[in-house]
Formats: C-alpha cells, sequence, structure tokens
C-alpha cells in the first residue's frame, strides 16, 4: 500500500469523523424543522422498501437454500433451518446487508445530490444565506438514516425469513410450521442487530454527505463523489459491522464463548 | 473599502493566484476581468470566505478579515452579498421562497414576513409578477434577475457579481448590465463584476482589474485599457487568437 493511499485513507476518516461529530453536535444545538427530516425519512425509507424487500428476499432465499443444501447432505434433515437462521439474520446478516443495500442505494443519491450542489455554487449560495451545508443538508439525512434504516432492518429481515421459509419449503418439503420458530433468537441478538442498524444509519448519509461536499470540477467531479461514498460506506458497514459483533461478543461471553 | 494584500492561491500543484493586491473603493463598478481559468472567480470568493488564501491578507473596511471563522463571515455575509455565475437559485423553492431564505437565516424573521419583504424586492427586479414560479419554469435571464434580487435582501454595501451576462443573450445581457449600472446609481453600492465580456466591460465599468498568470496585468479606467499597449491587454481587447496570451 502507498503512502499516497494511507495518507488518503487517514484523510478521509477524519474527514468523516470531523463531519459526524459536527453533524451530532449541530443536531443537539438545534433541531432541524420535522417537515424536512420526514420528507428525507421518505426518501431514504419509503423509496428504499421495494429494493430492500427485493434483494433481501433473493438473499434469504440463496442462504436458505444453501444452507439447507449442506445440511440435507450432512445431516439429512433440514427442521431446524427457519430456528438457525433467524438469529444470524436478526443480528448480522439483516443489519450488514440492509447496510450496503441503504449504501448503494441511498448514499449514492445523497452524494450525487449534494455533489451537484457543490459544483453548480449552490452550497456557496446556501453559505451566503446563513444556511450552513451541515445544518440544511447533512442533519436532515443523518436524522432520516438514523430513523429509518432500522425499519428497513425489520421489513428485509422478514423478507429474507420468509423467503427462506417458501424455498426450504419449496427446495426440501421442509413444513411451514416447521420453519416458524423463534426459540434460538436472544433479546441480546436483537439488541446486536438495532445497534448497528442505528449506527449504519447515521454513519451512511454522513459519509455519502462528506463525499458529496468534497466534490470539485463538475459532472466528473459528482461522478468520483458518489464512487467514493459507495466504496467508503460499504467499507463502513463491514468494518463496524465487526467491530459492534466483536463487542457484543466480548460483552455477551465474556471473550470465552 | 476593501484590499487584498498580496494574495497566493494554489489547488494543489496549479498556480492559480500568485501575489495579487487590489483595492476597490466605494461606490464604483469595478471589473475583475481575465481569460476563464485566470482566477478572477477565486479571488473574489476570498472576500466572503468562500476559499481561503494560502497567504496574504483581506481588509475589509478597514477590518483585516483574513482570520475571520465562518461565524464572522456569515456577519460579514449581510454586507457584502454574492451573485454566482449559475444563478443557483434552489429548486426545490419558488422565486419568492428563494429571494425569503436570506432574509430568514440572515434577520431571524419568520416564513410570513420574510416572504412579504422578499416582495418588495423581487418588486425591484420586475420580477414580483412571476413571485410563486419554480426556478425551472424561467428562462436564464429571469433567474438571474432573481439572483440578484436575493442578494440585494439584506441591503449589502458590497456586492460580488461572478459572470453575470455569461450565458445570457444580448438582450438579457444588457438588462443585467443596466440592472448592475442602476442599483449602483440609485444605491450606492459597490459592485465587484468579475467577467470577460467585453461588451460589458466597456457598457458599465468605472474601473477595470485585469488578472493574468496569477497577477495584476492592468489596473485602470476604460480608457487607460484601451489605450493600453500592453500586448497581452490588447490581444484580449481585440479577442484575437494569435499572440503573446498563452491558452
Amino acid at each position: 500500500m502507498s503512502v499516497g493511499l494511507i495518507r488518503f485513507a487517514v484523510d478521509e476518516v477524519r474527514g468523516i469523523v470531523e463531519l459526524g461529530v459536527r453533524t451530532a453536535h449541530a443536531t443537539v444545538r438545534r433541531r432541524p424543522p420535522p417537515g424536512v427530516v420526514l420528507r428525507q425519512a421518505f426518501e431514504i425509507g419509503n423509496r428504499s422498501v421495494f429494493f430492500i424487500l427485493v434483494t433481501l428476499g433473493f438473499l434469504g432465499a440463496i442462504l436458505n437454500f444453501q444452507t439447507g443444501f449442506q445440511a440435507k447432505r450432512i445431516f439429512g434433515d433440514t427442521s431446524l433451518m427457519g430456528a438457525a437462521t433467524l438469529p444470524i439474520l436478526v443480528r448480522q446478516l439483516g443489519p450488514t446487508l440492509v447496510g450496503l443495500m441503504v449504501a448503494i442505494r441511498v448514499g449514492t443519491g445523497i452524494a450525487a445530490e449534494i455533489g451537484s450542489m457543490v459544483v453548480t455554487e449552490q452550497v456557496d449560495a446556501l453559505r451566503m444565506s446563513n444556511a450552513g451545508p451541515i445544518d440544511y443538508l447533512v442533519k436532515p439525512r443523518v436524522l432520516a438514516g438514523t430513523l429509518m434504516v432500522p425499519v428497513l432492518w425489520v421489513l428485509g429481515t422478514a423478507s429474507a425469513w420468509v423467503a427462506g421459509m417458501w424455498i426450504t419449503h419449496a427446495a426440501f418439503q421442509t413444513n411451514p410450521e416447521t420453519y416458524i420458530n423463534f426459540d434460538l433468537v436472544r433479546a441480546a441478538d436483537v439488541f446486536e442487530g438495532f445497534v448497528k442498524v442505528v449506527v449504519f444509519g447515521y454513519v451512511i448519509p454522513v459519509i455519502a454527505a462528506h463525499s458529496g461536499l468534497k466534490a470539485r470540477g463538475g459532472s466528473e467531479g459528482v461522478g468520483r463523489a458518489t464512487t467514493q461514498s459507495v466504496v467508503n460506506a460499504s467499507l463502513a458497514v463491514i468494518m463496524l459491522d465487526l467491530v459492534i459483533g466483536g463487542v457484543a461478543f466480548a460483552l455477551r461471553f465474556g471473550g470465552g464463548g | 473599502m476593501i484590499e487584498f494584500i498580496d494574495i497566493h492561491k494554489a489547488f494543489g500543484a496549479q498556480r492559480v493566484l500568485d501575489g495579487v493586491s487590489i483595492t476597490v473603493s466605494t461606490g464604483r463598478i469595478v471589473f475583475i476581468i481575465g481569460k476563464s481559468g485566470a482566477g478572477k472567480s477565486v479571488l473574489v470568493k476570498h472576500l466572503v470566505g468562500l476559499i481561503r488564501q494560502d497567504s496574504g491578507r483581506i481588509r475589509f473596511e478597514g477590518e483585516d478579515i483574513t482570520d475571520f471563522t465562518e461565524a464572522q463571515f456569515f456577519a460579514l455575509r449581510k454586507r457584502c452579498a454574492m451573485v454566482f455565475q449559475h444563478s443557483t437559485l434552489f429548486d426545490s423553492m419558488t422565486l419568492l421562497e428563494n429571494v425569503a431564505l436570506p432574509i430568514r437565516k440572515h434577520l431571524g424573521l419568520k416564513q410570513p414576513e420574510a416572504l412579504a419583504a422578499a416582495r418588495e424586492k423581487l418588486a425591484l427586479v420586475n420580477m414580483d409578477t412571476m413571485a410563486d414560479r419554480w426556478p425551472a419554469e424561467v428562462g436564464d435571464g429571469l433567474r438571474k434577475r432573481v439572483a440578484i434580487a436575493r442578494a440585494l435582501t439584506l441591503s449589502p454595501e458590497y456586492v460580488v457579481f461572478d459572470e453575470p451576462t455569461t450565458g445570457l443573450d444580448p438582450v438579457n445581457a444588457v438588462r443585467v448590465d443596466r440592472l448592475i449600472r442602476e442599483m449602483s446609481d440609485r444605491t450606492g453600492v459597490t459592485s465587484i463584476v468579475v467577467s470577460h465580456d467585453l461588451r460589458s466591460i466597456f457598457g458599465i465599468a468605472d474601473r477595470i482589474v485585469m488578472l493574468y498568470q496569477g497577477r495584476v496585468r492592468l489596473d485602470g479606467t476604460r480608457g487607460e485599457f484601451l489605450a493600453s499597449e500592453d500586448p497581452v491587454v490588447r490581444q484580449f481587447v481585440r479577442g484575437e487568437v494569435e499572440g503573446p496570451m498563452e491558452l
């Protein structure tokens, strides 16, 4: 890894953390108008529902099909498929996949929108009007993300689980009544998943806004900002997933399993 | 009075301003001219804190604003407004709401009061009958007039115009020029106009500053500009392709 790339990565992380902290500070100091946040919540949440339901549904089906295939081969039994996959979906795959999908669908939109505003000097015009970009552009999107990504997690996880039920029944003839089994899900699993999606809901819009605000030089710059947003947000989701998962594991099992 | 003192600015390896010093007196229309990429817009954006210089000082009415924070610049932007090259009206707001935004934000007025004040400002540029239209519904010339109205909302002492006639047809360009002249004559506001539009320059400029290769190449009146023997200035005035001016 070259020195330039390391320096770039350090600058990116520092810039994102700084924007995240400033956004939190600005939010505590003065909340944005509810109407503005609701409009963003609609954009981030409602408009993502179909995409999340479809992608998580297919991924849930694939997960159950492949896992069921192995279970059938090794144990000759798929009766515990529903019980076994639900905790994984709730605390691990659901948050991660929803986070990645939101980074793709929502993050790129935020980066492109803010990036376009930067290169066409609209952000400068906002600053001239005493409307800072953090207050006016970043804060409503971050609040809306923090609010709506947990909702998408619930819907996406449900979609994946139900699709899993269908594929398990179709491929392995497992009775849906057998598949619907909540015995292995603990409150700690739900809490871990919830913490992850709240963090992702905050971090993804911050990263996207950071990329957008750094856009320079016309449509090419907006394109670069959008790409950078997807890369940064995807990496952040995966890395934060590992960190939060590791902390949760350590807290639950004391690191000893 | 505004003083730019030995301003240096580079973007990466590209040096844009290389020791620019200009003094702008009050009540005049001063044109900052030069070929595209000469650093004209970059220079004026320093004045309102949209860009920070690498070195040099800027004084505004005798006060050194070089190290102002963003919060301090918010206060200064009430006194020194800016009209951007692309008008930069917000698509999600009507023309009236666009003009009301700085009134609401800078003066802390409620929306109904800000809208009433904005309507008066739109009347100044003969746009009050189109107040409730969206930016996408009007042409470039009308958008530019609204942008000028927005800049005038707080009755600034200085207005910076960044290429106000670029992209406009000749008729609308002349209308915008007249608006700048009338505004200056009527309110005594000081206008700093970034442009390479020769018709505007010779039409309304009181003083002309030409930037070339990051430095001031000429600073004088229209007459001095026209009489200049400097080959770079002459090539610019005549719009000639061949000459010493680098591409």
